[in-house]
């Protein structure tokens, strides 16, 4: 009987099995060394990157996204820059998957390629690297023609989380497209600076429904979300009911008394969701002027707006016990 | 008690031409759960030799040429 | 060589430690346990191939009970888990999960696993529970499998795919000495030596028939045989309220979850056909499952996951992560019913029975260290009896059972065990190969399943357990003297109905045991209606004794968390009552 466990000798006769002359056979041998484990085995595959089938060349570019460290990334921005897009999306998948900050270095030449996969591809995988080296770059990337780009740079810059990128970020809120501008108010939302706090509520009223909805809930997270509270209640009025359930949330979390009327008047509103929000929240608003309000759905059709209610109007009776002792 | 066997139309498809199980390549067969695709002896390709499938697509989604096809098996179409 | 020809041959192997079951819960207790010892030799053994086994070899959409600091604490979530299954639970052991867990997920994160994270790089944290705010998305999860495998390798974990463990081997002193286990390609046998042996083989999930009548239709893996359970059992280990069954809420026909915790944070939700949400429960519990069950029966079924309220754009999102994540060809099957979630709704229905600590608490007893009541032997994941710890559970509590099962295998030594033993279990494993004529193993399962169908399925019936019982006697009767193999992979589905008619005659006795309802669906007894907190507030445990099935009562540990009466109370003023 043979070994009972998977090999570990997976590079021994790796050399000659990569220079056989069936493509397929390549292929083989690539997906073998990907799942070898064996760090040794990036200096075969990054020894792959020009082979004249494409097919092998995207085997490679995913077998490389087994293996985290600059020699992997070298290569795989070779890979990067392929003219075939199926090597070219397998080389972003996996350089999205590498983790080591010292990757960054091969990747940031390609941040000023004159194709907008290339540039997009490279922002993406710098994101989780979390290196302060990239803002810059990325900052310009803001500037780029394609939306895609920008997208990603926004991100390579928020998770980096600096005040410093705040004025960028800001002017990305009136980028011509709304997957950037959406992008753009998350990424404020780590931001102490009052500033950014108004720059999302500018945001609640955008044209696109799902960046005021982004800007809605932002400001339930952001230190100084409260600014923005009149705002938020006028949003109460949005044509789009999931940006009022998001504002219904944050001024729960705020705990405003003079929200209650505004959120209130959403109780009876047709969709569940947001009558379940709007009792949520005057329970954690938890103000005696909820109950006329919470009374209202005390016998609504949906057991989750029922339960809020009775959640609700407990935290109420608890406010009004701790005010009378 | 004499056993028969019986007619079964199975869910896993792989495109022959495709396939290079016949260059080496055993991802499909290694990573289906159930165990239930093998390689022709005839014609060195892929195929589903049990009819015991949970449908749950790493065949396809490992597949390096793209020749491997899970469709749901007919029973609960 | 004709294929999967059966080849007679034994080896012999032997390890420090042994992990059984290379899903989830396994390779994270291979990998910590050669954390602990990088010079000890640590077995990962595996019925299918760890690249892609176990529930969720496509990987997962979502935790569903994350513990993250700033959303919900320890003490919160022990809470909830305790309320959500009656009362019945040792804490400890949920809140050490609730405690550690956050770290797994940290380095989850750094294996290449991906979380949901907003755009500075924070984990995006929905809130889907009445209070806790516990589910963590994972739009990008379909290369966990990818990643666990890539830190195996890298730690060189000895690997051994497609051998099934069949029997547990115990020294003379109890202790655990290691396990026989059979080549599924070749019938040849392996007997693997180990001072500690952890057990990491999933739910029991291929228990009940799906109501489509394909075998393998299953809610769980269907390679999911319940192998460990009836492992543990043989080998003298305890098993805690196997009554407690799984039963999942599915897209009906399909076998794959709806999914209320990928579409629920987006506004989805489970809505009868007038439209209404109907489940008043918190958490996901047998009690769910009751109303869920009750709502099917009413005038008002049939049940449907309702999508339509919600924008173009955000069903777009939905179904981007539904369609490539834990059960793909989930949009496959939509399709082909030509079912649109912008236009329809999705009917859904309830699933087959099952075992499975994930998502109840049917599991092999195990304490706060992953500890069975056999030494030496660990149990996590879905099999174990820490209720409802799903996938991050058994990531976190296989890391606690890697650690402390190498500290057990660094000051033990090998415990002897009787070479007559895997003689006797060499003779039990190869029977159904020296047959020349029989039964074949696909319609011994087939019986004993539908068996389970009609007999074991909740409400229980005690008439209806007693008459099961009898008829699964008759089917163990003929799997034992007339099932046939003609071929090793035969043989491996032979061994799995063997487990299956295990867990079928566990789940009876089990059953027939607890003489109250408790747990909603999960443990409705027609005959005893009430939950009797006088008498069966306590776990029960079943285990092999002189050769015999026997159950017990075990005392519920002291709460580490107190829970309030008031607080009881009010959970249990939100429920609708069993009509049953």
């Amino acid at each position: 009987m043979s070994s009972p466990f998977e090999s570990y000798d997976d590079l021994d006769d790796a050399d000659e099995r990569l220079q056989a002359a069936d493509p397929a056979e390549r292929r083989v041998a690539i997906i073998a060394l990907g799942h070898s484990g064996d760090p040794a085995a990036v200096a075969h595959l990054a020894g792959m990157v020009s082979d004249p089938d494409a097919g092998v060349r995207q085997q490679v570019a995913m077998a490389l996204g087994e293996f985290d460290g600059p020699e992997s990334a070298i290569a795989l921005v070779q890979l990067l820059v392929d003219p075939e897009r199926i090597v070219a999306s397998a080389a972003a998948d996996s350089l999205a998957e590498l983790k080591d900050a010292a990757c960054a270095d091969a990747i940031l030449p390609l941040v000023r390629h004159s194709h907008a996969f290339v540039r997009m591809g490279a922002l993406r995988s710098l994101k989780e690297l979390r290196r302060k080296d990239t803002l810059k770059p990325a900052l310009e990337a803001l500037q780029d023609s394609d939306a895609a780009v920008r997208v990603q740079a926004i991100g390579v810059i928020g998770f980096l989380k600096l005040e410093e990128s705040i004025p960028a970020l800001t002017a990305s809120i009136n980028d011509s497209d709304a997957h950037v501008r959406r992008a753009a108010v998350s990424a404020l939302a780590f931001s102490q600076m009052k500033s950014a706090a108004e720059s999302i509520t500018r945001a609640l009223k955008d044209d696109d429904w799902m960046v005021r909805e982004m800007a809605a809930e932002t400001l339930g997270l952001n230190a100084n979300g409260s600014v923005a509270a009149d705002q938020l209640i006028e949003a109460l009025a949005d044509g789009f009911w999931q940006v009022r359930l998001k504002s219904i949330r944050s001024l729960g979390k705020m705990k405003l008394d003079r929200a209650v009327r505004p959120i209130g008047g959403c109780i009876t509103h047709e969709q569940a969701n947001l009558r379940k929000e709007a009792a949520a929240a005057l329970g954690e608003i938890a103000d005696p002027s909820g109950e006329p309000y919470l009374a209202l759905v005390a016998g609504d059709t949906d057991p989750e707006v029922r339960k809020n209610a009775r959640w609700a109007l407990q935290q109420i009776a608890a406010r009004k016990a701790r005010a009378g002792a | 008690m004499p056993l028969a066997t019986y007619q079964t139309s199975v869910p896993v498809v792989v495109d022959d031409a495709k396939c290079i199980a016949d260059k080496g390549c055993t991802v499909c067969v290694d990573v289906c759960p159930l165990d239930v695709l093998r390689i022709s002896d005839m014609t060195g390709k892929a195929y589903m030799a049990y009819d015991e499938c949970w449908y749950c697509m790493p065949c396809e989604a490992d597949c390096p040429t793209g020749a491997v096809t899970v469709n749901i098996p007919y029973l609960l179409r | 060589m004709a294929m999967d020809e059966i080849v007679d041959g034994m080896s012999e192997v032997s390890c420090d430690v042994l992990v059984i079951g290379g899903g989830t819960a396994g390779p994270m207790a291979a990998l910590k346990a050669k954390l602990r010892n990088p010079k000890a030799n640590v077995v990962l053994l595996e019925k299918a191939n760890v690249k892609r086994s176990g529930a969720i070899s496509m990987g997962m959409d979502g935790l569903n009970n994350a513990v993250i600091p700033g959303y919900a604490t320890p003490e919160q979530y022990t809470k909830e888990i305790t309320i959500a299954n009656d009362g019945i639970v040792d804490q400890k052991a949920v809140y050490k999960y609730a405690q550690n867990c956050y770290g797994i997920i940290e380095e989850l994160d750094s294996f290449g696993i991906r979380f949901l994270k907003n755009e500075n790089g924070d984990y995006a944290v929905k809130k889907v529970h009445h209070i806790g705010t516990y589910v963590l998305p994972m739009p990008n999860g379909d290369t966990v499998k990818k990643a666990l495998y890539r830190q195996l390798r890298r730690a060189r974990i000895l690997i051994s795919n497609r051998y099934m463990a069949t029997r547990l081997l115990t020294g003379s002193d109890g202790r655990v000495a290691g396990a026989i286990s059979v080549n599924t390609r070749t019938a040849e046998l392996l007997v693997i030596k180990a001072k500690a042996v952890i057990l990491c083989m999933g739910a029991a999930g291929r228990l009940g028939l799906p109501t489509s009548g394909y075998m393998f239709g299953t809610y769980e893996n269907a390679a999911n045989s319940g192998d460990g359970y009836a492992m543990a059992y043989h080998a003298g280990a305890a098993l805690a309220n196997l009554e407690c069954f799984q039963i999942n809420p599915l897209i009906k026909d399909y076998n794959g979850p709806a999914c209320a915790y990928v579409a629920g944070p987006f506004g989805a939700y489970t809505a009868n056909n007038e439209g209404s949400r109907f489940i008043e429960c918190d958490y996901w519990s047998g009690q769910m499952m009751l109303e869920f069950y009750n709502e099917l029966l009413s005038g008002k079924g049939p049940v449907f996951l309702q999508l339509k309220h919600l924008h173009e754009k955000t069903i777009e999102e939905i179904e981007s992560t539904l369609h490539k994540v834990e059960r793909p060809t989930r949009g496959l099957f939509q399709k082909g019913r030509g079912n649109d979630y912008r236009t329809e709704s999705i009917e859904m229905h309830i699933s087959e029975i099952g075992f499975c600590s994930g998502h109840s608490a049917s599991g092999v007893f195990v304490d706060d260290f992953a500890r069975t009541t056999v030494p030496g032997l660990y149990a996590a994941g879905d099999m174990a009896s820490v209720p409802h710890n799903y996938m991050l559970g058994a990531f976190t509590n296989g890391a606690v059972a890697g650690t402390d099962a190498m500290e057990f295998a660094d000051n033990h030594d090998f415990a002897d065990f009787d070479a007559a033993d895997v003689a006797k279990e060499r003779d039990r494993v190869m029977a159904p190969t020296r047959r020349d004529d029989g039964i074949p193993p696909n319609q011994i399962e087939y019986k004993a399943r539908r068996l389970v169908n009609d007999y074991l399925q909740p409400p229980k019936v005690t008439r209806k357990f007693e008459l099961g019982q009898r008829r699964l006697a008759e089917v163990r009767e003929d799997m034992e003297q007339r099932m046939i193999a003609r071929n090793s992979h035969e043989l491996l589905r032979a061994l799995e109905t063997q487990s299956i008619l295990d867990c079928a005659d566990m789940a009876a006795h089990s059953s027939l045991y607890r003489e109250e309802s408790r747990w909603g669906l999960y443990h409705l007894r027609t005959d005893f209606p009430e939950k009797d907190n006088e008498n069966w507030f306590c776990h029960t445990l079943l285990s092999k004794k002189d050769g015999r099935m026997t159950s017990e009562k075990r005392d519920v540990q002291p709460y580490v968390v107190p829970i309030a009466d008031d607080e009881k109370d009010l959970y249990d003023k939100q429920r609708i009552r069993a009509t049953a």
